[in-house]
């Protein structure tokens, strides 16, 4: 990690602290814009910061540690896409913090955009079909709350007027390509989240086992539960180091879609095994245990999931070995 | 990827297409399968692609960690066999020469190295695996001459080398780890005797090494008297740093003798292998990127206490993973006993492969030390109190 990752990072934990996710969200985002994250990736003739995806990838890493609520990875996505077709003034707009939103969904034919963040208070969504990508005010669309259970994201299903309706950005081929270049950035933020969530997760539950007695020791004395939280650590520095390895180079769909699965499986192995570990307390509402297993479980669904990922992946090695 | 490296792809892949050999998994008899092994070395030392990780100034000494890892994708994907007799010799001895050693050893032995002469490890006793301060094996300082006693056990090859990393007691005296001292044995000295270990596998990768009065010259001892736990300290990290790496690269330039598998079963269109197959490939990966990063941090000095024992159980359980993928999908054929061969991941020989897997989560410090390892100084979790009384 360079001087400038290191300084995104630490910047992002003074930030964010320890945990957002019970904290305010128009704050949240506020303090996102002011560190000018949304304009993180635009080139910076484009009035952005012109990093890369490396840089991208700890952001995200560091949201997922805090369980920072809101629609930063469509946000994002919606950024790109503005800044990939020149549309400067949404563009202006979206990284100056103006919300607008995307589906985390695989994008799908359907009348109904599922799972858009955030669409009761975004004034744009960004809606892939029929070989084009277009930005559709959402003043115009159908909208509907969809709870979920996890609390840190506000997720809705989103219906068009109809298919041909908002600003056509993107098509054929073009199309082709941004829907690849926003999928990518999807799966990789997604990645980064669930290694940041399970790096806070596994810590939290480290400092109980430290803390809470049991058979007039503390936990973390009994080696069946050391072997475990190793086993998590191990899990966890794996992925991490897939992580890294793949948001500095440029992966195929595949390779991306198979980090995914690889990162948000590690977090959701970790999230559980924490809630067995912290015993009772573990299963409340009263502990963050399980706002971590939740969001897991959401980012193991979300962008496609370990069933589709895994046999693309499959199929790549077959066809690029022996 | 940069140019050069393509280049050096291409010239590795070039030279193996001709010298590479194709029927070394075939050899009938352990001898056979040695032979090979010995000419196999020989003429990757004149190809300069034995020993990348030396320093500059040995042929082919002096690459680059992505040089590396480009050399061992093509060994592996030629399907070329694993240099298993002069694995300890060209990392092990190199390593543990290079930091501890002095010039007198290092110009004796590492030339001799690349001309053939092959090492092994008495690390390991019967009492004294994974808990290895407990070794008993006792150095007695007579003169110029250390006398050893004892028995050393999982010493891989043993009855093919010429020499031996040996890790005697020479003093009983404090911390268990204190007494220790580090020798290089003759293994054709008188009093050296050497019984081959029949495998779980029906190989003989293994072996005991008795040794009854065994004189060993003080110019063979590696650093001081009493320092042999540092010493063993330098070998062991070599294992688990660049070793694992190479390891790391040949399962992933290996993934061919899978495909191949699954397409010779005909399950190369089911989806449920397929996902198999997909998960296996993104964790062999991050074990790859496990090692890159651990080389790095240790290169760089940023290494942490731990970060060996994630690489090695990542390794480990990554190896079984993969082998058992290979027991499954080849079904019943796979249930048929072949000729065995060496090797941990690419022979070719599934059963095999699924069987030596355990050999690295038991050797080397097995899995359940490595756990504690990691828990207890990683992790900061209170060790057990020692209250136990026998």
């Amino acid at each position: 990690m360079s001087m400038d990752r290191t300084e995104l990072r630490d910047s992002a934990r003074k930030a964010f602290g320890a945990s957002s996710a019970t904290g305010d969200a128009a704050g949240n985002w506020a303090k996102l814009s002011e560190m000018g994250w949304f304009m993180m990736t635009v080139p910076e003739a484009q009035g952005g910061l012109g990093l890369g995806s490396e840089a991208h990838a700890i952001i995200h890493y560091e949201l997922g540690r805090a369980l920072v609520p809101g629609p930063v990875i469509a946000q994002m996505m919606l950024v790109e896409a503005l800044a990939a077709t020149g549309q400067s003034d949404l563009l202006d707009r979206a990284m100056a913090g103006g919300k607008m939103t995307a589906s985390l969904a695989l994008p799908t034919e359907d009348d109904v955009i599922e799972a858009v963040p955030d669409a009761d208070v975004a004034s744009h969504v960004l809606v892939t079909r029929q070989g084009a990508i277009r930005v559709v005010p959402l003043d115009r669309c159908t909208i509907a709350a969809q709870p979920t259970w996890d609390e840190t994201r506000r997720l809705f299903d989103v219906r068009p007027p109809s298919a041909s309706d908002g600003v056509v950005i993107a098509h054929g081929q073009a199309a082709e390509q941004l829907r690849t270049s926003l999928l990518l950035q999807m799966l990789l933020a997604l990645s980064a989240d669930s290694l940041g969530g399970a790096e806070a997760a596994l810590a939290m539950t480290v400092d109980y086992l430290k803390t809470r007695r049991q058979f007039d020791r503390p936990l973390a004395m009994f080696q069946a539960l050391k072997h475990r939280v190793a086993d998590l650590k191990i899990a966890h520095s794996a992925a991490e180091a897939l992580l890294w390895d793949r948001a500095a180079g440029r992966p195929s769909l595949a390779l991306m879609g198979s980090l995914k699965t690889h990162c948000t499986e590690a977090f959701r192995l970790i999230a559980e095994d924490c809630i067995q570990l912290h015993g009772g307390i573990g299963l409340t509402q009263e502990h963050p245990c399980h706002l971590f297993f939740k969001r897991a479980m959401l980012n193991c669904a979300l962008g496609g999931d370990a069933f589709h990922w895994e046999e693309i992946a499959g199929r790549a090695v077959m066809e690029t070995t022996g | 990827m940069s140019a050069a490296l393509e280049t050096l792809r291409e010239n590795v892949r070039t030279w193996l297409a001709g010298n590479a050999p194709k029927d070394w998994r075939e050899a009938a008899t352990h001898e056979a399968f040695v032979t090979g092994q010995r000419q196999w070395f020989g003429k990757l030392v004149a190809a300069g692609y034995a020993i990348p990780h030396w320093p500059a100034g040995w042929q082919g000494g002096g690459r680059s960690l992505a040089e590396q890892k480009v050399i061992y994708e093509e060994l592996a994907r030629a399907d070329a066999p694993r240099l298993l007799l002069s694995f300890v010799s060209t990392y092990h001895v190199f390593a543990t020469l290079q930091e501890c050693g002095n010039d007198a050893q290092r110009a004796r032995y590492l030339p001799a190295i690349l001309e053939g002469e092959t090492w092994c490890q008495g690390f390991s006793e019967p009492g004294a695996g994974s808990d290895l301060a407990a070794i008993k094996t006792r150095g007695e300082r007579r003169g110029d001459v250390y006398v050893v006693n004892g028995q050393k056990l999982w010493s891989t090859m043993a009855q093919y080398a010429d020499k031996c990393l040996l890790l005697v007691r020479t003093s009983s005296e404090g911390a268990k780890q204190a007494g220790l001292t580090y020798l290089l044995m003759d293994m054709k000295a008188p009093g050296v005797t050497v019984r081959p270990i029949h495998q779980i596998q029906g190989d003989e990768e293994f072996a005991e090494i008795f040794l009854d009065n065994v004189e060993v010259p003080l110019a063979e001892r590696v650093g001081e008297e009493g320092a042999g736990w540092a010493v063993a300290q330098a070998t062991l990290s070599s294992e688990r740093g660049l070793t694992l790496m190479e390891l790391g690269y040949r399962m992933r330039g290996s993934m061919g003798l899978l495909t191949d598998l699954i397409r010779k079963s005909g399950k190369a269109g089911d989806a449920g292998v397929l996902r198999e197959l997909g998960r296996l490939s993104a964790q062999v990966d991050a074990t790859c990127a496990l090692a890159d990063r651990f080389l790095h941090n240790r290169i760089t000095g940023a290494e942490q206490v731990g970060d060996a024992s994630i690489v090695k159980n990542s390794y480990s359980r990554t190896l079984r993973a993969w082998a058992d993928l290979g027991v499954r999908v080849g079904g019943l054929l796979e249930q048929y006993r072949k000729p065995i061969t060496f090797g941990d991941l690419n022979t070719g020989n599934w059963m095999a492969d699924f069987m030596n897997s355990y050999a690295w989560t038991i050797a080397g410090g097995s899995e359940e030390v490595q756990r504690n390892i990691i828990a207890e100084r990683m992790l900061e979790m209170p060790r057990e109190p020692k209250s136990w009384v026998a």
